[in-house]
């Protein structure tokens, strides 16, 4: 071998070694931790989450996004062309804010999660909320009989002897279900008169409202949502205790040899689907967002209605499913973006975190941090 | 028409209760239970223990014991069902009349001309064949909430 060819070789691959590399500084968020020598300061903690890096920086990244959503105004964007006299009018302009869809699966409101959800709504801070037939009931229970901790090893063939369900490491008697049979069945009966006598055709958002109204417990998000008109969809409404009571209930009044005669509780999804597009469709002038925790129903069902404006505006997912099965729960926003149900220039962040630990402080940083402002601005709309 | 065969037509039980009630959680396959407002006969019983269903339930399919039609029920089971009470009466048949009834002899000798030959056809083939062949029959009727049905019959008659 040569001298001149041992040379070059050297050269080659000293220059794939030794690449330059490019200058992040300036352009990249530096990584580093919070120092506890400036003593606990909770605020200054969380803060230091997005510096910290993994799914800390992916929890700083969706706080950053929430606070986008919530300081959005029609305002910061210029007018079209083609727009309206009205539409230009400054202080119109200054009200039109960002719509939020929160989504959430069921045992998150087993969790103390509801308590946070139930804070969202009680001070009109989301829009639209998405959830399963847990997500309903359980919050309903919970205004009956408490749900105990427990622990995720507890056997299971000795809790159903004790009457004990386990949701994780929560217990809920089964006593808890008897209370909730004893509430819900008057409540359907009178739903069922009200069918037959004044024609109402029911909806699982109308059903959810009137539950909400019937419980009537200021602990309750449903009650919240019922006295702030904000809707509740859950197209699952069947799937659950609730739907264990609508199938009682539907020997006790309908009539399956008869079903013209006596058709039972009528519950149509159909009226549903139409006011939970409708409320993607008619966002009109405003941006949207998407809050979700968990995945499944409520995660797919607020991703779809937002398809149907050409994609939400910004989304944000909490939890820990994964992607390599193909599910919708574990599918990254990226892949929202491809079906148009999340815009290509949206602010993302998909938190792999669960969502009683990543919720509630994301909520501390952003919606709790500006609740003054939603009492002077949200509430006008 | 007298008061007095009035009176004679009246039922034993008048005035008593058509139903008693039952615990549903004791009411038995073969039993009777009264769903929609029908006697029926109990064909299947199943049960389901205190859940996040609620309470403790009972599932019941039954057969209207007139009608043949079959019936479902969940009652919780602590909670009382109406039972039937369901009675059998043996009469001898004197008379089929061309309008469909028939005409009876009860027990004290007077004649019950109330009912209707029966619905189901091998009954009715084995009524009208038997009664033309001059048999002697004996029609079990059953009873129960107030309706009447032929529902059985047996030939009392030298072979």
């Amino acid at each position: 071998m040569g001298e001149a060819l041992k040379y070059s070789i050297m050269d080659s691959v000293r220059s794939v070694v030794f690449k330059e590399s490019e200058n992040l500084e300036g352009s990249c968020t530096k990584i580093e931790g919070y120092d506890f020598n400036k003593g606990v300061n909770y605020a200054e903690l969380i803060k230091s989450m997005v510096s910290t890096g993994f799914q800390a920086s992916n929890l700083g990244d969706a706080i950053a996004i929430v606070n986008q959503m919530l300081d959005w105004r029609l305002s910061h964007e210029l007018p079209t062309e083609d727009c309206s006299e009205e539409e230009r009018d400054v202080a119109y302009r200054e009200s039109v804010t960002c719509k939020i869809f929160l989504g959430f699966t069921s045992n998150l409101v087993s969790s103390g999660v509801r308590d946070t959800v139930r804070y969202l709504v009680q001070h009109r801070m989301v829009d639209v909320v998405v959830t399963t037939a847990g997500g309903i009931e359980e919050d309903l229970i919970k205004c009956l009989a408490p749900t105990y901790k427990g622990d995720f090893s507890l056997p299971g063939a000795s809790l159903r002897s004790k009457g004990l369900n386990r949701i994780g490491n929560l217990l809920v008697p089964n006593d808890n279900y008897c209370k909730f049979e004893n509430w819900i069945i008057p409540v359907f009966d009178q739903m069922y008169e009200e069918q037959i006598n004044e024609k109402v055709l029911w909806t699982p958002s109308k059903v959810i409202a009137r539950l909400g109204k019937e419980i009537n417990d200021e602990t309750s998000y449903l009650y919240w949502a019922y006295k702030n008109r904000i809707p509740v969809f859950c197209p699952g409404l069947t799937d659950g205790s609730l739907g264990d009571m609508l199938y009682f209930h539907s020997f006790k009044k309908g009539d399956p040899d008869n079903p013209d005669l006596n058709p039972g509780l009528v519950i149509d999804i159909v009226g549903d689907i139409r006011a939970m597009n409708g409320e993607a469709v008619h966002a009109g002038l405003r941006k949207t967002g998407m809050i979700i925790l968990g995945g499944g129903l409520p995660k797919h069902h607020v991703c779809n209605a937002n398809m149907m404006r050409n994609g939400a505006d910004f989304a944000v997912f909490i939890n820990t499913a994964q992607e390599f099965d193909g599910s919708d729960s574990g599918a990254r926003p990226d892949e929202a973006v491809s079906w148009g149900k999340i815009r290509g220039g949206a602010k993302t962040v998909k938190v792999h975190c669960d969502a009683t630990i990543a919720f509630p402080i994301l909520v501390a940083e952003t919606f709790a941090a500006k609740s003054k402002e939603f009492s002077q601005i949200r509430c006008q709309v | 028409m007298s008061d007095e065969e009035h009176h004679f037509e009246s039922k034993a039980d008048a005035g008593a209760s058509k139903t008693y009630p039952q615990q549903a959680g004791t009411i038995r396959k073969g039993g009777h239970i009264v769903i929609k407002n029908r006697p029926c006969k109990v064909v299947e019983v199943s049960t389901s223990k205190t859940g996040k269903h609620g309470h403790a339930k009972c599932h019941f399919v039954a057969i209207d014991i007139f009608t043949g039609k079959k019936l479902e029920d969940i009652v919780p089971s602590s909670h009382n069902c109406d039972v039937p009470h369901v009675n059998r009466t043996d009469y001898q048949l004197i008379d089929i009349s061309e309008d469909g009834f028939v005409s009876l002899l009860t027990e004290n000798g007077n004649t019950k001309d109330d009912l209707r030959l029966p619905t189901d056809d091998t009954l009715l083939a084995q009524v009208k064949d038997g009664f033309a062949e001059g048999k002697d029959l004996v029609l079990s009727v059953m009873s129960a909430m107030g309706e009447e049905q032929i529902c059985g019959i047996k030939d009392i008659g030298p072979k």
